[in-house]
């Protein structure tokens, strides 16, 4: 009677928390993992990392939970099981790792850094600069005084930022002029691959801590997005030329229209 | 005997020439108080002709399959010599149609010229208008990118709200549960053949009906016509003592269609994007929908309907019974006076109609 208790007792149980999944499902947007269904219904601890990553970069391109912490996204009951391949929050040394699956090349340039030689030294992994759920589009305000003094003096920080300033102005600027581009109709594929190219080598100088060498290669670097800024001029000049032409266009129409208009009265 | 003199005198003895001129040209007279409006007429026969000439360029490097139709556009847009222009000119010209086409209609409303005997005229107008509305949702799809897929995703949706048969009509029209490259098949088919066949046979149609039929005189001045329609035989309603359709209206119809040109240049070159937005140049990802998609300008105010009613069956049956009794406004609105200020009900109709349809198109774009 006992255990019939017991087994009842459960399945209530059971049926209380189907009944809150359930009530609460509705409430969250649809397409949602498990993770950020149980997660986005906890409080505390369990839903802080929800809302950091809605608004990161990896949420935005469809990188979610499971893609750093394994599991199954699917299933609710095994979303944590080992067996699906859960790996939970990964140990300080095993950061680079998780972070390097995607961000293969990222990866190496920190382990050849100052930063990466110091792993497990009491040096930062991925993660002490660029947060975990939080995680945005690197850029030059990533080196900040706030940011790097918690470890070291910002004196050389300074230095690098100082040189690398120049690059990140243009390359913003570039990505703007693209997409602006891009609305207008330009194919801007090829040119989007070369500026994507050129990002990644500035964005591994992030890891760098050799100004000479960052300024070298920012030389380079440079060089690479003048190209691509003369050929985005070539296709201003071209789009410019276009409507000197249409104003003249709308002139000749006009013309046409009032000398029409002027042989109708003529025969009026 | 001059070259020119010898052709036209071999023609004029087997066709008669002179006589076909004398009656269809020189001869042929219109109201003396005829107006400009009368040109629009005209003006959307220069539309719909370099509307099918751009169309066939676009045709020759257009792939209409779902993996190459936007990156043969992109090369369209971007490679082929002068694509560009004749990209731009199809789609500023498709919007120009539908604008026309609209003015057109409002100038015949107004004017009372839809009155009988004209009452096939204004149905095989209204026609028209349909199938130019369908030529344009059509045309919409066939670049294959992020506005022109969920454009017709939304639009097609729509024929589900109809009972019994809305689901059968969704499938039918995307050739699948959802829009996809047989969606993509079928749209080109009617957009490049289908529907501009029906357009040249209702434009020979309306052609016929107001050569048949003779041209109506606008409302204001004197009647000029000794043949007015009395409905007990055919007449045909000419005006003696008209002006010349050659060369006097041909060179006000080409004034007109000159000034059109004017201004469809200017949006061509200098704010092609006014119908072009951002996602128009992304291409169609089924996974993925953007935040804002909207219908076309000339869509947003059925868009909007279909929004304000809580079901939206009741916002089609709406705009059903709109759209009937416009097409059947002849036939219900059989008074014989045509100046609008001499008809109070149909202009407070006829303006708040026209508000009422400016109202739901801001209210479409901005919700």
């Amino acid at each position: 009677m006992k255990r019939l208790h017991n087994i009842s007792f459960s399945r209530l149980i059971g049926v209380v928390i189907t009944f809150l999944l359930v009530s609460v499902a509705p409430t969250l947007a649809e397409g949602d993992t498990v993770c950020i269904q149980c997660h986005g219904s906890q409080t505390g601890r369990g839903l802080a990392p929800v809302k950091p990553w809605q608004g990161s970069i990896h949420a935005a391109n469809g990188i979610s939970c499971n893609h750093c912490h394994g599991g199954d996204p699917t299933d609710s009951s095994n979303a944590m099981s080992p067996q699906r391949g859960f790996l939970g929050a990964p140990k300080e040394l095993a950061i680079p790792d998780v972070c390097g699956r995607c961000h293969i090349g990222i990866k190496a340039d920190y382990l050849r850094s100052a930063h990466g030689r110091a792993l497990g030294k009491g040096g930062p992994t991925c993660v002490t600069c660029h947060g975990s759920h939080e995680v945005q589009k690197v850029s030059i305000e990533l080196i900040n005084e706030k940011n790097c003094s918690r470890c070291h003096s910002y004196d050389r920080a300074r230095i690098i930022r100082g040189a690398m300033q120049q690059t990140e102005a243009t390359l913003v600027a570039l990505s703007q002029r693209l997409e602006e581009f891009k609305g207008r109709g330009v194919d801007t594929a090829g040119l989007e691959k070369r500026l994507f190219a050129q990002r990644n080598s500035y964005h591994s100088l992030f890891h760098e801590v050799n100004p000479a060498k960052i300024t070298a290669e920012s030389a380079k670097i440079a060089a690479e997005l003048n190209l691509i800024k003369g050929s985005l001029d070539k296709i201003d000049a071209e789009h410019h030329q276009r409507k000197v032409i249409g104003a003249f266009a709308v002139g000749a129409a006009l013309l046409g229209a009032l000398l029409l208009n002027l042989l109708r009265r003529t025969y009026s | 005997m001059s070259l020119f003199r010898k052709i036209h005198d071999w023609l004029n003895v087997r066709l008669g020439v002179d006589d076909l001129v004398e009656k269809q040209l020189t001869g042929y007279l219109l109201p003396a108080n005829i107006n400009r409006w009368y040109s629009l007429g005209s003006v959307l026969l220069f539309i719909f002709t370099l509307q099918v000439i751009s169309g066939v360029l676009l045709l020759v490097y257009y792939v209409p399959d779902a993996d190459k139709a936007f990156s043969s556009v992109t090369a369209i847009m971007n490679t082929v010599p002068y694509g560009w222009l004749i990209r731009l000119c199809h789609v500023v010209g498709s919007n120009m149609m539908v604008l026309v086409l609209i003015l057109h209609m409002l100038s015949v409303l107004f004017m009372g010229s839809y009155k009988r005997p004209r009452e096939l005229n204004w149905l095989s107008g209204f026609v028209i208008l349909t199938l130019v509305m369908a030529i344009s949702l059509t045309g919409y799809l066939l670049p294959w990118s992020q506005l022109s897929f969920w454009a017709t995703t939304v639009a097609t949706n729509s024929a589900g709200a109809i009972p019994f048969v809305g689901s059968y009509l969704v499938e039918f029209l995307r050739g699948g549960t959802l829009v996809g490259p047989y969606t993509l098949g079928r749209f080109f088919a009617l957009h490049v053949a289908v529907i501009p066949i029906g357009i040249v046979a209702m434009i020979g149609l309306h052609l016929f009906l107001l050569e048949r039929i003779g041209v109506s005189a606008p409302p204001f001045g004197l009647p000029d016509t000794k043949n007015p329609w009395k409905g007990d035989r055919f007449r045909h309603e000419d005006h003696p003592g008209g002006i010349p359709f050659f060369p006097n209206y041909l060179l006000s119809d080409l004034t007109s269609v000159a000034i059109y040109l004017a201004f469809f240049l200017l949006i061509l070159f200098f704010a092609p994007n006014m119908f072009l937005p951002k996602d128009a140049f992304i291409p169609a990802n089924p996974f993925q929908t953007p935040a804002h998609i909207k219908p076309e300008w000339y869509f947003l105010p059925n868009y909007q309907t279909l929004k304000i009613f809580p079901n939206e069956f009741i916002g089609l049956m709406v705009q059903g019974v709109g759209i009937t009794f416009l097409a059947l406004l002849p036939f219900i609105d059989r008074g014989r006076e045509q100046h609008p200020l001499k008809r109070p009900l149909f202009m407070v109709c006829a303006v708040g109609g026209i508000l009422l349809w400016i109202g739901l198109m801001i209210w479409g774009h901005y919700s």
